[in-house]
């Protein structure tokens, strides 16, 4: 791994943790532990100009930092939140690979299962299918903020394929 | 020039999928926002029966709240005392004047539990979570509720409504 490669990223764990936190402290969505995710730029940015590996321990190590600054750590919160955030970055991964869409619609994907994951979480942590019903609401939501993450994410790897360029 | 037809290509393949995730985008909104909109207004329109006042992953209700007892009546059944540590007293209280029921959620403030309070309301056959700590208040946010289930998730309380009839044994 080289310097620049590794300042890198961990320059962007830094800017997903603070988005995490951030948005986290504006619960828009009516669901617990359900945000905007736009950390999730940072995961698919680093899905796109490095590797699914780099992007998996990346999304693995912010869901770990996030919940340790929060004081969430093990809690109910923390394995909703890492069901998620894992299961949405497999399945971009998996979607990255077999190149049918770009960007935004891996993200809306991502954004999609990462709503699943959470929930099947959540029907183990609260030991109740009864949260199965903010399913709908949730996807339903998703979708636009998955498509805005993707739209971000996208100009993100744009601006920094050129800078890459420029510079090597 | 071996490089531009590479180049071209891409630029093709970027704009096929950039067309393929609108037409995904879209097409999800179009389906998901019509499941939602029919489940909207077909989810928890009949009247709720019984309400169940949970506590972490215990799958007995500590609390039933009978809407349907002796013809809208009502009336509060307390299954089982909730195991706390003895210095935090007997949990739930069940308060018939005001309507409430007071469980001990799991959130701490300076290391204390904190209470979460529950009123219901045998008229409206609603359930309302009226107090409690965490850090988003999601719960007592929902408001009123007949028939959508409540869900305090730092506080590990939840309530969940039935719409059976009830059940006849011969």
């Amino acid at each position: 791994m080289n310097i620049r490669k590794m300042t890198l990223l961990a320059n962007l764990l830094a800017i997903a943790i603070v988005l995490n936190i951030i948005e986290s402290a504006f619960p828009i969505i009516p669901v617990p532990g359900a945000k905007l995710g736009f950390a999730n730029i940072v995961t698919l940015v680093v899905l796109y100009i490095y590797s699914f590996k780099d992007s998996s321990i990346l999304t693995i190590l912010r869901v770990l930092l996030v919940a340790l600054l929060s004081g969430k750590l093990l809690g109910p919160v923390f394995y909703m939140s890492i069901a998620g955030a894992v299961t949405a970055t497999l399945v971009m991964g998996i979607m990255k690979k077999t190149n049918f869409f770009g960007m935004i619609g891996v993200s809306v994907i991502g954004s999609i299962f990462h709503c699943i994951g959470q929930i099947v979480a959540g029907i183990f942590v609260i030991g109740s299918t009864a949260i199965i019903w903010y399913l709908p609401i949730m996807l339903f939501l998703s979708i636009p903020s998955g498509a805005l993450t993707g739209i971000i994410a996208k100009r993100f790897v744009a601006t920094w394929q050129t800078w890459h360029n420029e510079i090597s | 020039m071996k490089q531009n037809y590479w180049m071209h290509d891409m630029k093709k393949i970027k704009s096929v999928q950039t067309k393929r995730d609108m037409v995904l985008s879209i097409a999800l909104f179009i389906v998901v926002g019509a499941l939602f909109l029919l489940f909207r207004l077909t989810a928890f329109n009949s009247d709720a029966t019984q309400a169940y006042v949970y506590y972490g992953d215990l799958s007995n209700p500590i609390v039933t709240i009978d809407f349907a007892y002796n013809n809208g009546e009502g009336r509060i059944i307390k299954n089982y005392d909730q195991e706390v540590p003895t210095e935090y007293g007997a949990y739930p209280i069940i308060d018939e004047e005001t309507s409430t029921i007071t469980l001990l959620g799991d959130y701490e403030i300076d290391g204390v539990r904190q209470i979460v309070v529950i009123e219901y309301n045998f008229a409206k056959k609603s359930v309302q979570i009226i107090q409690e700590q965490s850090p988003n208040n999601i719960c007592s946010r929902e408001g009123e509720s007949t028939g959508w289930p409540l869900i305090c998730l730092p506080n590990r309380i939840r309530v969940e409504f039935d719409t059976n009839e009830e059940d006849f044994t011969i």
